[in-house]
Protein backbone atom coordinates (compact mmCIF):
# COMPACT_ATOMS: atom_id res chain seq x y z
CA UNK A 1 0.00 0.00 0.00
CA UNK A 2 2.76 2.44 0.92
CA UNK A 3 4.72 1.52 -2.23
CA UNK A 4 1.67 2.39 -4.32
CA UNK A 5 1.57 5.84 -2.71
CA UNK A 6 5.26 6.35 -3.49
CA UNK A 7 4.67 5.42 -7.13
CA UNK A 8 1.64 7.74 -7.46
CA UNK A 9 3.37 10.77 -5.92
CA UNK A 10 6.48 10.11 -7.96
CA UNK A 11 4.35 10.38 -11.10
CA UNK A 12 2.90 13.64 -9.75
CA UNK A 13 6.42 14.98 -9.13
CA UNK A 14 7.47 14.12 -12.69
CA UNK A 15 4.40 15.88 -14.08
CA UNK A 16 5.12 18.98 -12.00
CA UNK A 17 8.71 19.03 -13.28
CA UNK A 18 7.49 18.96 -16.90
CA UNK A 19 4.95 21.74 -16.20
CA UNK A 20 7.55 23.97 -14.48
CA UNK A 21 9.98 23.43 -17.38
CA UNK A 22 7.34 24.40 -19.95
CA UNK A 23 6.51 27.53 -17.93
CA UNK A 24 10.21 28.48 -17.85
CA UNK A 25 10.60 27.96 -21.61
CA UNK A 26 7.51 29.99 -22.54
CA UNK A 27 7.43 32.88 -20.03
CA UNK A 28 11.01 33.50 -18.84
CA UNK A 29 12.93 36.22 -20.63
CA UNK A 30 16.51 35.20 -19.85
CA UNK A 31 18.04 32.67 -22.27
CA UNK A 32 19.92 30.62 -19.64
CA UNK A 33 16.69 30.14 -17.70
CA UNK A 34 15.02 28.85 -20.88
CA UNK A 35 17.84 26.32 -21.29
CA UNK A 36 17.46 25.23 -17.64
CA UNK A 37 13.74 24.75 -18.33
CA UNK A 38 14.58 22.40 -21.21
CA UNK A 39 16.81 20.44 -18.80
CA UNK A 40 13.92 20.20 -16.30
CA UNK A 41 11.60 18.72 -18.96
CA UNK A 42 14.22 16.03 -19.64
CA UNK A 43 14.48 15.27 -15.91
CA UNK A 44 10.70 14.87 -15.70
CA UNK A 45 10.65 12.42 -18.63
CA UNK A 46 13.45 10.39 -17.02
CA UNK A 47 11.56 10.25 -13.71
CA UNK A 48 8.39 9.04 -15.50
CA UNK A 49 10.34 6.15 -17.10
CA UNK A 50 12.07 5.18 -13.83
CA UNK A 51 8.78 5.15 -11.95
CA UNK A 52 7.24 3.03 -14.71
CA UNK A 53 9.85 0.30 -14.09
CA UNK A 54 9.53 0.46 -10.29
CA UNK A 55 7.37 -2.29 -8.76
CA UNK A 56 6.24 -1.71 -5.14
CA UNK A 57 7.80 -4.18 -2.72
CA UNK A 58 10.26 -5.60 -5.26
CA UNK A 59 14.02 -6.21 -5.04
CA UNK A 60 16.97 -4.65 -6.87
CA UNK A 61 17.46 -6.34 -10.30
CA UNK A 62 21.04 -7.45 -9.62
CA UNK A 63 21.86 -11.17 -9.26
CA UNK A 64 23.90 -11.84 -6.11
CA UNK A 65 26.42 -14.67 -5.78
CA UNK A 66 24.11 -16.72 -3.56
CA UNK A 67 21.29 -16.54 -6.11
CA UNK A 68 23.70 -17.45 -8.91
CA UNK A 69 25.00 -20.56 -7.14
CA UNK A 70 21.48 -21.84 -6.47
CA UNK A 71 20.30 -20.89 -9.93
CA UNK A 72 19.47 -24.34 -11.23
CA UNK A 73 16.64 -25.02 -8.79
CA UNK A 74 14.18 -22.66 -10.40
CA UNK A 75 15.32 -19.69 -8.33
CA UNK A 76 15.89 -17.58 -11.43
CA UNK A 77 12.15 -17.83 -12.09
CA UNK A 78 11.28 -16.47 -8.64
CA UNK A 79 13.95 -13.78 -9.08
CA UNK A 80 12.36 -12.70 -12.35
CA UNK A 81 8.98 -12.53 -10.61
CA UNK A 82 10.28 -10.46 -7.70
CA UNK A 83 12.70 -8.04 -9.37
CA UNK A 84 11.63 -4.68 -10.76
CA UNK A 85 11.72 -4.11 -14.52
CA UNK A 86 15.25 -3.13 -15.54
CA UNK A 87 14.64 -2.21 -19.21
CA UNK A 88 13.68 1.49 -18.57
CA UNK A 89 16.84 1.90 -16.47
CA UNK A 90 19.02 1.14 -19.51
CA UNK A 91 17.05 3.61 -21.63
CA UNK A 92 17.26 6.38 -19.01
CA UNK A 93 21.02 5.81 -18.58
CA UNK A 94 21.46 6.70 -22.26
CA UNK A 95 19.03 9.61 -22.10
CA UNK A 96 20.83 11.33 -19.19
CA UNK A 97 24.14 11.44 -21.09
CA UNK A 98 22.48 12.63 -24.32
CA UNK A 99 20.63 15.33 -22.36
CA UNK A 100 23.89 16.63 -20.88
CA UNK A 101 25.55 16.92 -24.30
CA UNK A 102 22.47 18.64 -25.78
CA UNK A 103 22.62 21.13 -22.90
CA UNK A 104 26.29 21.84 -23.68
CA UNK A 105 25.45 22.62 -27.34
CA UNK A 106 22.58 24.93 -26.28
CA UNK A 107 24.89 26.81 -23.87
CA UNK A 108 27.45 27.26 -26.65
CA UNK A 109 24.79 28.78 -28.91
CA UNK A 110 23.81 31.12 -26.04
CA UNK A 111 27.43 32.33 -25.71
CA UNK A 112 27.61 33.01 -29.46
CA UNK A 113 24.33 34.97 -29.36
CA UNK A 114 25.62 37.04 -26.43
CA UNK A 115 28.83 37.89 -28.30
CA UNK A 116 26.83 39.06 -31.32
CA UNK A 117 23.95 40.99 -29.72
CA UNK A 118 25.56 41.84 -26.31
CA UNK A 119 22.46 40.76 -24.41
CA UNK A 120 20.87 37.59 -23.04
CA UNK A 121 17.27 38.86 -23.13
CA UNK A 122 15.17 37.34 -25.91
CA UNK A 123 13.06 40.49 -26.27
CA UNK A 124 16.19 42.64 -26.80
CA UNK A 125 17.50 40.24 -29.45
CA UNK A 126 14.21 40.25 -31.36
CA UNK A 127 14.02 44.07 -31.13
CA UNK A 128 17.55 44.44 -32.45
CA UNK A 129 16.94 41.91 -35.20
CA UNK A 130 13.78 43.63 -36.50
CA UNK A 131 15.46 47.06 -36.90
CA UNK B 1 8.65 5.91 2.87
CA UNK B 2 9.12 9.30 4.55
CA UNK B 3 12.43 9.73 2.72
CA UNK B 4 10.84 9.55 -0.73
CA UNK B 5 8.25 12.20 0.11
CA UNK B 6 10.88 14.52 1.58
CA UNK B 7 13.00 14.10 -1.56
CA UNK B 8 10.05 14.88 -3.86
CA UNK B 9 9.27 18.03 -1.86
CA UNK B 10 12.94 19.08 -2.03
CA UNK B 11 12.99 18.61 -5.83
CA UNK B 12 9.86 20.70 -6.47
CA UNK B 13 10.76 23.50 -3.98
CA UNK B 14 14.35 23.86 -5.26
CA UNK B 15 13.14 23.96 -8.86
CA UNK B 16 10.71 26.80 -8.16
CA UNK B 17 13.29 28.66 -6.03
CA UNK B 18 15.93 28.38 -8.76
CA UNK B 19 13.69 29.96 -11.38
CA UNK B 20 12.82 32.86 -9.04
CA UNK B 21 16.43 34.06 -8.54
CA UNK B 22 17.76 37.18 -10.26
CA UNK B 23 21.40 36.27 -9.63
CA UNK B 24 22.30 33.46 -12.04
CA UNK B 25 25.09 32.11 -9.78
CA UNK B 26 22.55 31.40 -7.00
CA UNK B 27 20.37 29.69 -9.61
CA UNK B 28 23.26 27.39 -10.57
CA UNK B 29 23.88 26.29 -6.96
CA UNK B 30 20.19 25.55 -6.37
CA UNK B 31 19.99 23.58 -9.65
CA UNK B 32 22.87 21.44 -8.35
CA UNK B 33 20.88 20.66 -5.18
CA UNK B 34 17.94 19.63 -7.38
CA UNK B 35 20.09 17.21 -9.38
CA UNK B 36 21.45 15.63 -6.20
CA UNK B 37 17.93 15.16 -4.79
CA UNK B 38 16.89 13.51 -8.06
CA UNK B 39 19.86 11.13 -7.75
CA UNK B 40 18.81 10.11 -4.23
CA UNK B 41 15.23 9.58 -5.44
CA UNK B 42 16.49 7.27 -8.22
CA UNK B 43 18.39 5.28 -5.59
CA UNK B 44 15.25 4.93 -3.48
CA UNK B 45 13.33 3.76 -6.61
CA UNK B 46 15.79 0.80 -6.97
CA UNK B 47 17.71 2.21 -9.98
CA UNK B 48 21.27 2.18 -8.64
CA UNK B 49 23.16 2.53 -11.95
CA UNK B 50 21.05 5.49 -13.06
CA UNK B 51 21.59 7.11 -9.65
CA UNK B 52 25.39 6.98 -10.05
CA UNK B 53 25.27 8.68 -13.46
CA UNK B 54 22.74 11.29 -12.33
CA UNK B 55 24.80 12.11 -9.23
CA UNK B 56 27.90 12.87 -11.31
CA UNK B 57 26.21 14.67 -14.20
CA UNK B 58 23.38 16.46 -12.39
CA UNK B 59 25.30 17.79 -9.41
CA UNK B 60 28.78 18.47 -10.82
CA UNK B 61 29.07 18.58 -14.61
CA UNK B 62 25.90 20.43 -15.66
CA UNK B 63 26.32 23.22 -13.01
CA UNK B 64 29.96 23.50 -14.13
CA UNK B 65 28.91 24.04 -17.73
CA UNK B 66 26.33 26.66 -16.71
CA UNK B 67 28.92 28.43 -14.50
CA UNK B 68 31.30 28.69 -17.49
CA UNK B 69 28.47 30.18 -19.57
CA UNK B 70 27.56 32.70 -16.84
CA UNK B 71 31.21 33.76 -16.47
CA UNK B 72 31.49 34.33 -20.21
CA UNK B 73 28.24 36.35 -20.38
CA UNK B 74 26.38 38.47 -17.83
CA UNK B 75 25.80 37.53 -14.20
CA UNK B 76 22.77 39.61 -13.28
CA UNK B 77 19.52 39.20 -15.17
CA UNK B 78 18.56 42.47 -16.85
Amino acid sequence: MSGDAVQLWSFVTAGLLVVIGLYAIIFMDNMIKKIVGAMLIGDGANLILITEGFKPGSIVPIISEKLFNEGTNGLFQSFADQASNSLPYALVLTNIVIGASTLAVLLGIAIKLYQRYNSLSVNEIFKEESQ
Amino acid sequence: MIIEFVLMAVIIITTILALMQRDLMKMVVIIGIEGLGLAFLYQRLLAADVAITQAILGSALIPGLIIITVLKTRRMQE
